[in-house]
């Protein structure tokens, strides 16, 4: 297998894919604590300006301002002046776990549990529907992509995980699955994946991908189903755990 | 009563009105490559009012170019493929939203495709490159273009490696004037794929993505298509 076609890229525009409904900036400032912390936008890296985040997220200029400093203040970039300036994402060794805490902190247990719920839904449907309808050839090509996808880092293995569970939409042959899913992912894909930080959560989510690649290879409708379910709670409990882990040292 | 065979004919030729444009980029572009002319500019050329005429069953179409043909190396060098690929307007699309007019197909803004290492060994793109005849794939939900349910029809362009154009037409945009022939047709009728996955059914029990178990057809001319009928086919 040939690598992507173009320039190194993560699941970026799913990062910078426009906003609707109200606290944008906080909605801003979320979406880019998540892909900083999951490693889609790299420690020394410069964020887009001002006015490109503006433009990418659809908001206004000063939204897009609160949200950088919103971003500061947690100590996720730094803003450099001058010809070569802008805010860069800092590097510092605690700062994962500082911002971590931050990011978890600012969303509820309800709201975690429930972003797991939804997705679990989405994908379980998917999956039993792709289980009924895959053909042999739709089932092979699935399964030789997921042979081949790299899910030795995090960043590799939640653009992989992202994929792989649009994969299942697309082979629901339901247009509006694919739809939801990608916006689905473009909100909350991001923390979803947190855990896969964590390598034996990489290892057990891809033991599971594999599990419903052979459930829909046999067209086992109840395995791809509960596996979906079963992936999916992994990713939610990791954060849960993680969110009172946190909490509690604090 | 119009016989299955008609039918299929009728069909055939409708696929045939899209294989002729289909022929007609292809040989703009291969002059443009013998003459070394500004393909994107050519291509944007033929397609433009061909993607703007109000009701129009394709959604897009262009020229791809074989690994190796965009200026820009892809990850750790890889052969990188040219796009020269416009999508027609678009109703409330997720990925882009409304439009009125043409647009280009911009995949750095499609990175959650990412996970698709290879576009050329995508079916739309390997099957015509390897047969170096024109080829229908899906019908499928294609997420990298306007994320509807779409058939891509795709044939070889230039010497072996150097491309394909293609066109994507829109399943519910060509489904009524399947549907009008199909129903010609005593009882129910199903356009499907040779695989027996159904494009288009006249039957009440039609299930979106399904397909026919144990069938037989009648070939549509000039494609990999079939027409089951209800006669030889209890599933549809």
């Amino acid at each position: 297998m040939t690598q992507s076609p173009s320039t190194p890229r993560g699941p970026r525009s799913a990062v910078f894919t426009p906003l609707d409904g109200a606290t944008r900036s906080l909605q801003v400032a979320r979406r880019l604590t998540d892909a900083i912390l999951l490693g889609v936008i790299s420690p020394g890296e410069r964020l887009p300006t001002e006015a490109e985040l503006a433009q990418r997220f659809g908001v206004a200029l000063v939204t897009a301002r609160e949200a950088l400093s919103e971003i500061r203040r947690a100590g996720l970039v730094e803003t450099r002046r001058g010809r070569d300036g802008g805010s860069f994402v800092l590097a510092s060794s605690d700062t994962p776990t500082q911002v971590l805490t931050a990011r978890l902190r600012g969303i509820s247990r309800i709201e975690l549990a429930d972003v797991g719920t939804y997705e679990a839904t989405l994908c379980a449907g998917a999956a039993e529907r792709a289980a009924e309808l895959a053909s042999g050839e739709e089932a092979t090509r699935l399964a030789d992509w997921l042979a081949d996808a790299d899910f030795t880092t995090a960043r590799t293995a939640a653009r992989n995980q992202g994929g792989f569970l649009l994969e299942l939409a697309v082979i629901s042959q339901s247009p509006r699955l694919v739809r939801e899913q990608i916006r689905f992912q473009a909100e909350f894909g991001q923390l979803l994946w947190l855990g896969l930080g964590e390598q034996a959560i990489r290892h057990e989510v891809y033991g599971c991908n594999e599990t419903i690649v052979a459930a829909i290879s046999a067209g086992d409708i109840d395995l791809a189903r509960s596996t979906v379910r079963r992936l999916l709670k992994t990713l939610t409990t990791w954060l849960l755990k993680t969110k009172e882990r946190l909490e509690r040292a604090a | 009563m119009t016989t299955t065979q008609e039918t299929a004919e009728r069909i055939g030729a409708l696929f045939n009105e899209h294989f002729s444009m289909l022929d007609a980029l292809r040989t703009q572009v291969e002059g443009g490559m013998e003459r070394g002319a500004d393909l994107d500019a050519l291509v944007l050329g033929f397609v433009q009012p061909r993607l703007m005429i109000e009701g129009a069953t394709v959604a897009g179409a262009g020229y791809i170019g074989g690994p190796g043909s965009s200026p820009t190396p892809g990850v750790g060098g890889a052969k990188a493929m040219h796009f020269a690929w416009w999508l027609g307007p678009l109703a409330e699309n997720p990925l882009s939203g409304t439009t009125t007019e043409v647009t280009r197909l911009d995949l750095a803004a499609r990175e959650y495709a990412d996970y698709l290492r290879d576009f050329s060994s995508l079916e739309w793109y390997s099957v015509p490159e390897s047969t170096g005849a024109r080829h229908i794939t899906g019908p499928y939900v294609d997420h990298l273009c306007t994320c509807d349910y779409m058939l891509t029809l795709t044939t070889p362009v230039g010497a072996r490696g150097a491309g394909i154009v293609g066109l994507d037409i829109l399943v519910r945009k060509i489904e009524p004037q399947i549907l009008r022939l199909l129903r010609a047709i005593d009882g129910p009728a199903a356009l499907a794929t040779a695989g027996g996955r159904i494009i288009a059914s006249t039957a009440d029990d039609w299930d979106l993505g399904s397909s026919l178990k144990q069938f037989s057809g009648c070939p549509v001319p000039g494609t990999t298509l079939v027409v089951a009928t209800g006669e030889n086919n209890h599933s549809i």
